[in-house]
Formats: C-alpha cells, structure tokens, sequence
C-alpha cells in the first residue's frame, strides 16, 4: 500500500514514525511548501519523493492513501484533491473548518468509494480502549456520564500565542482551543454516543491574541451525559477522562499511562474506601513506571495514532470495517458544531 | 554601504549592528514584530525593519538599497519543528526573497555544531568533516536547524552566484551569557565537569560580532568558510571558575576525567538504551562526544584570510562579562553586578 503525506511539521513526524513500522505500506512521497521541510522528512524516513506542489505529487506518485498533516485551514481542499485522485485520505483533527465543508469532503469520499478518515487519536490510546472493553464485557455497567477536561498551557510565547506571527488554529472557531475539540468531542462520544442538546461557555481569563482560553460545555446524548472542557490557566498539564459507569468509575490521564478503576468489592462496606485507596495506589506507582518508560521509548502519549493506524491500514487492506467511520465522523462533527461559540459557528 | 542584519536584537546580534555602525555601516535591523527594542539603545540611524521570517510576505521590500546581508536570525528554544520552521524554512524564505533584489552578498552566521565531533581526529578546523544525512537527524533539534540553514544558504549562494561567508562561531559568551553547555552537567548548583583541562572552543560576542562586521565589508571575506574562535580558549575549570567566581554563582564541582565518563555513557547505552528511542542527549556516545569531546580548536584561516586579531583578550572579555575584578569579588555569593 504506498502512502503519502502532505505538510512535513511536527504531526506529521508521528505519522512517518509510525507508518515505517507496519508491514506493507511504502512510503511513497512527501509534500510541503517548503522544499526543505519536505526534503528533510523524505531523507530522514527513507521517503522515496518529495514536492513542494501536493498536485503534482498526487499524478506522480498515484499513493493510495494520502495523510494529510498541514494546518487546519488548508485541510479541505487538500483532502478533496486527494479524493479526486482516487485516494484514501487520513486528515488530521480538526478534518475541516466547518461542519459544511466536512459534510461534503465526507459525501465526496463515499461518492468516490474511498475512505475519510479524521485522526481521533485518544480514543485508541490504551485508557479509553480498557474502559470500552470493560464497558462491552459487562463488568463496568452502562455509562452514565462522561467528563473529559484538557488542562494545557497554551498562552507561552512559542505556539499558538506566538505574538510575532499569527498560528493558523486561530482562524478557528474557538481559537487554539477549536482545534482541541475533536478530542474532547470523540472521547464524548465514544462513551455516550450522539449529542442531543448542547450548552457551551466560552471564556477568556488573560490577555492574549486567544480569543478564548477556557472551555466548559455540558451535552445531554443518547446514552448519557457529558461535561467537557479545556483549561489554558490550570496546571500541570493533564488530559483527564472520567467514566462513570452503573457498575464502576474509571480515571485516566491520557497524556500518561495512568487508569484507575473503582468498583464493588468483597468486603464490608465500611472498608470498601480502604482498600479501594490502597490498590488505586498500587495501580498509580505502576503507571508512573510505565510513564517514566515511555519518555524513553516509543510514542508515548501519541500511542492512540500508532494504533489508529495500524488498525487502518490493516482493514485497507483486508478490506474490513475501519476503526472510524463515516458516521461517526459526521456524528462526532454535529457535536463539535454545537460546541462553537455561538458568534464564530458558521 | 547597508547592511541588512537579521536577528539583529539577539544576543550576537545587537553587537553586529554596534560594530557595523562603528565600521561605517548603514545598518537595517530585521527584528520580529514584538520585539522590544528600547532597552538596547540604538541610534536613530540605525533604521528597524519589523517582520518574521516564518510568515511575513513583505520580506523583498527589506533588501532595498541593501549591499550585504548578515543573516543571523535562528530560533534556539522550542520543540525540533519550531527550530526548523523558524531557522531553516525562514532562511528558505528570506533568500527566495533576496533572489527578487539587487544585493549579491551574504555573510551566514553558522556554528560549530554542524561539525560531526565523532569523526574528526585531534584539531577541529575549517577542513573538518560535517555531520551527513541521514546520520544529523540523530542529533538535537538545534544541531539539524543549524546544519539545514548551511545547507539552504550555500545552494541558494550557488544557484544565484552570490557571494557568500559562511562564519561558524563556537560558544559565544558574554554578559548573561557566561554559562556554557560544554562546561558541565549541572546538577541545581553543582557542577559535574567532564575533562577539567580541556580547552574550548569560545568566542566573546563582542570580538565574534568584529569578525561579522570585518566579513561584511573585506572583499577577501568572499567565497570563504571561516571558524570563528578567539584562540585557542581556556580551560574547562579555568573558565568554570571565572563564571562562577564572576556571576557569584556558588555551587561545588566535580572533576571527571572525560574518558571515564565516555565509557560509562557507552556502557549505559550498550547495556540500557540502545533500544531507548528517546534519551537525553548526553547519555547517547554521539551527542556526549559533540558536547565534551576534548579537541584543539584552529582559528588560523580566520586570522590568515582577514588578518584578525581579537579586539579584547580574555582578562578584557571577563571585565566586559561580569564586571571589573573588584566588583566580580564582591559579588561572590550575590546576584550578578548590574551593567557598567
């Protein structure tokens, strides 16, 4: 299977890490508009061309599936090129600017008989995969609710701040914090399925060129509630996913390998707290291990994308049913729509 | 003549601009649209062009009566992809820029780094081999920006037959500035030094910054790669002492023979990362030998092409550092003196 990539930054080096690792698939090109950029990634993963026009790289190269990796704005018209060109194509979260443009880059797709797929990264990290399991097999009880809140600093100078020139999540609606949307917005979804109804609070606590930093919303869904957020001012930086469940509670850090479960237990109620702490301890000591390890080797907090990918390129070629589909794309998307302050939704 | 400096508010660069001036130079400073610029004092004169390599699209208009161009801009904080986007795909953008305008000459502000430690015997000079791919994208971000940079400028100075110095400077010093990687591992205040004896390549941003201002303006500069070190620099402990002594920095140090130290750096490698992916820099061989490998360091070419000498030795430089010795004395366990 020959893959190619367009935009050559820093995501699109967890791609290449990746996709050199899974058996079958070329590396077949890489395109940037910076000839450097795009020559260096070529060089560095053995990729056999690079382009600085995604055109000419499509009718040269003929890939079969095409990652697109470049800033948000430029997604849709590169992932329609690429459907044109009889591609699969792996965008990068957020797919598209607007539901609109998403709904028909996903109409195109199944129109051309190729796949869509939005990088949902998280919901493939090994937590929120635990949880699911445990959810399927009984042992957890049906989900009730669901909180997921990003606690990230993103205010420093360096990124999507940068005071000397403009980051292009910016032109989101939401800002910087519209592009962590569909994280928040899958993992509600993985656990509680569609939205019904929606309330969302946009603030800003700090002067910055942000047009906001906190995000908190509320949706009622089909199958339970969920409460969302994204904090610039709370620190340290942290990714949690709370699960509740009829049966049991799940706790995980998603940017480390922490995942607690709380749950009935076999001795007298008055104690149940007791040894609950002791092993939510245990399990913690274990996950720092582990977290410690991963800054060592691997991929650490992008575990989710490796395993998105893996799964993908796997039914590409057996043709079986992908991990993200169609629907729950658009599903996923609705939400995120609902989500958007109301004076920026388009 | 004009000079048009890039990172002309950096740390070298506001003494390029200050010796540029001094030469007779008609400077315009390129400084990102934020920068502050009050502190550094310019004269009116010095003519300040706001814009930011990564996005502005104003760029040709900077190059305007320009005859040299000293590129010194490089981001030297950030993840890997921000010092590449903001050092080589700026450079890129810059230089496409310079191709629409008249001005032929170019001094690039390189650096020791590109050079492969590894590979290169008992003297580090011009002739030197550098780092190759795609061995370099084993090294740090910084190192692949830099190495990147050089190799944009020198097929840009090809394709378009300019005329162009490429300078590579070892570790500029200077006030702020005195602490150096390659003197220690610091551990809070302590110091773990690796090879206390060995000599280092340094240069003092105010004679580096000469050197820059001598190269924009000497015809003999042209076509020419040039190491840019005051000599053949102090030693490890020597230097060590004088920042600490001088920035009233207290804190215990601990001598390593540098062999030593290797073979327990590749013993750890051989035995627990080698498989590791992803390992601080000085306990993978390669990046322990660029950073503490002792070597001796030739400026030859550098005094023989420009006939240079280093306007201020090192007891001149240490004044310039951290003030004169009577203060460096009392400021033995205080914060650094404030500037003279």
């Amino acid at each position: 299977m020959k893959a190619a990539l367009i935009g050559a930054g820093q995501i699109a080096k967890q791609h290449l890490s990746c996709l050199r690792t899974l058996p079958g698939v070329e590396l077949a090109a890489i395109c940037d508009l910076s000839p450097a950029a795009a020559e260096a990634a070529a060089e560095r993963y053995g990729i056999q061309s690079w382009f600085t026009d995604h055109r000419a790289m499509l009718e040269k190269a003929r890939p079969d599936v095409v990652h697109v990796t470049t800033p948000p704005t430029s997604h849709f018209g590169l992932a329609l090129d690429s459907l044109a060109a009889g591609a699969h194509v792996i965008v990068e979260k957020p797919a598209a600017p607007t539901f609109e443009e998403l709904e028909k880059l996903v109409r195109r797709a199944h129109a051309a008989d190729r796949h869509f797929i939005e990088d949902y990264n998280y919901l493939f990290n090994r937590a929120p995969q635990e949880i699911l399991r445990r959810v399927e097999s009984g042992e957890f009880g049906a989900v009730t609710h669901v909180e997921v809140l990003i606690c990230l600093d993103i205010l420093g100078p360096g990124g999507f701040a940068d005071p000397n020139s403009p980051h292009p999540a910016l032109a989101l609606a939401g800002g910087a914090i519209g592009d962590f949307l569909p994280h928040l917005a899958s993992l509600a979804h993985l656990f509680v399925g569609a939205h019904r109804t929606a309330q969302a609070v946009w603030t800003k606590r700090k002067a910055s060129v942000l047009p906001f930093d906190e995000f908190r919303a509320v949706l009622d869904a089909e199958r339970g509630t969920a409460a969302l957020g994204f904090s610039s001012n709370s620190q340290p930086d942290a990714f949690w996913l709370r699960v509740y469940g009829e049966r049991m509670q799940a706790t995980a850090n998603l940017f480390e390998q922490r995942l607690t479960f709380d749950g009935p237990r076999d001795v007298p109620k008055p104690l149940r707290p007791f040894f609950s702490s002791l092993e939510e301890g245990k399990t913690i000591r274990r996950a720092a291990l582990a977290t410690l390890l991963g800054k060592f080797k691997g991929p650490g907090a992008y575990e989710g994308l490796w395993e998105l990918l893996a799964r993908t390129y796997l039914a590409l070629a057996d043709g079986s049913s992908l991990p993200v589909s169609a629907n729950q794309v658009l599903a996923i998307n609705r939400m995120i729509d609902a989500l958007k302050p109301k004076e920026q939704r388009r | 003549m004009r000079a048009l400096v890039t990172g002309a508010n950096g740390f070298l660069g506001r003494h390029v601009v200050a010796a540029l001036l001094a030469r007779g130079v008609e400077v315009r400073a390129m400084v990102r649209p934020a920068a502050g610029l009050e502190a550094l004092g310019w004269p009116s004169s010095v003519e300040v062009f706001r814009a930011d390599l990564r996005t502005s699209r104003e760029l040709g208009r900077a190059f305007e009566g320009v005859d040299v161009l000293l590129h010194l801009a490089a981001v030297i904080s950030g993840g890997e992809d921000a010092q590449f986007a903001g050092t080589v795909v700026g450079t890129e953008r810059l230089l496409e820029a310079m191709a629409t305008s008249a001005c032929r000459r170019l001094v690039l502000c390189s650096s020791f780094t590109v050079y492969d430690y590894s590979s290169i015997g008992r003297v580090l000079d011009e002739d030197s081999p550098l780092y190759q791919a795609p061995d370099i994208y084993a090294r740090d971000g910084y190192t692949i920006a830099k190495w990147w940079q050089e190799r944009v400028t020198r097929r840009f100075a090809e394709r378009y037959s300019w005329d162009l110095t490429v300078l590579r400077p070892g570790n500029v010093w200077g006030r702020d500035h005195g602490y150096l990687a390659i003197l220690s591992q610091q551990f809070g205040r302590h110091h773990l030094v690796v090879g206390p004896t060995t000599r280092i390549a340094i240069t003092h941003v105010e004679n580096c910054a000469d050197v820059f201002a001598l190269a924009a303006t000497d015809a003999r500069a042209r076509g020419q790669t040039l190491n840019v070190i005051d000599g053949p620099g102090e030693r490890i402990w020597t230097y060590l002492s004088d920042y600490m002594h001088g920035s009233g920095q207290p804190g215990w140090r601990l001598p390593v023979p540098y062999w030593l130290a290797l073979q327990v750096v590749r013993l750890g490698f051989a035995t627990v990362f080698r498989r590791a992916t992803k390992v601080p820099g000085i306990l993978i061989p390669g990046k322990f030998e660029s950073r503490f490998r002792p070597l001796r360091f030739e400026n030859r070419r550098l005094r023989e092409t420009l006939e240079w000498t280093p306007p201020l030795d090192y007891q001149q430089c240490l004044v310039r550092t951290y003030g004169p010795a009577g203060d460096r004395n009392r400021a033995l366990g205080r914060q650094l003196p404030s500037p003279v």
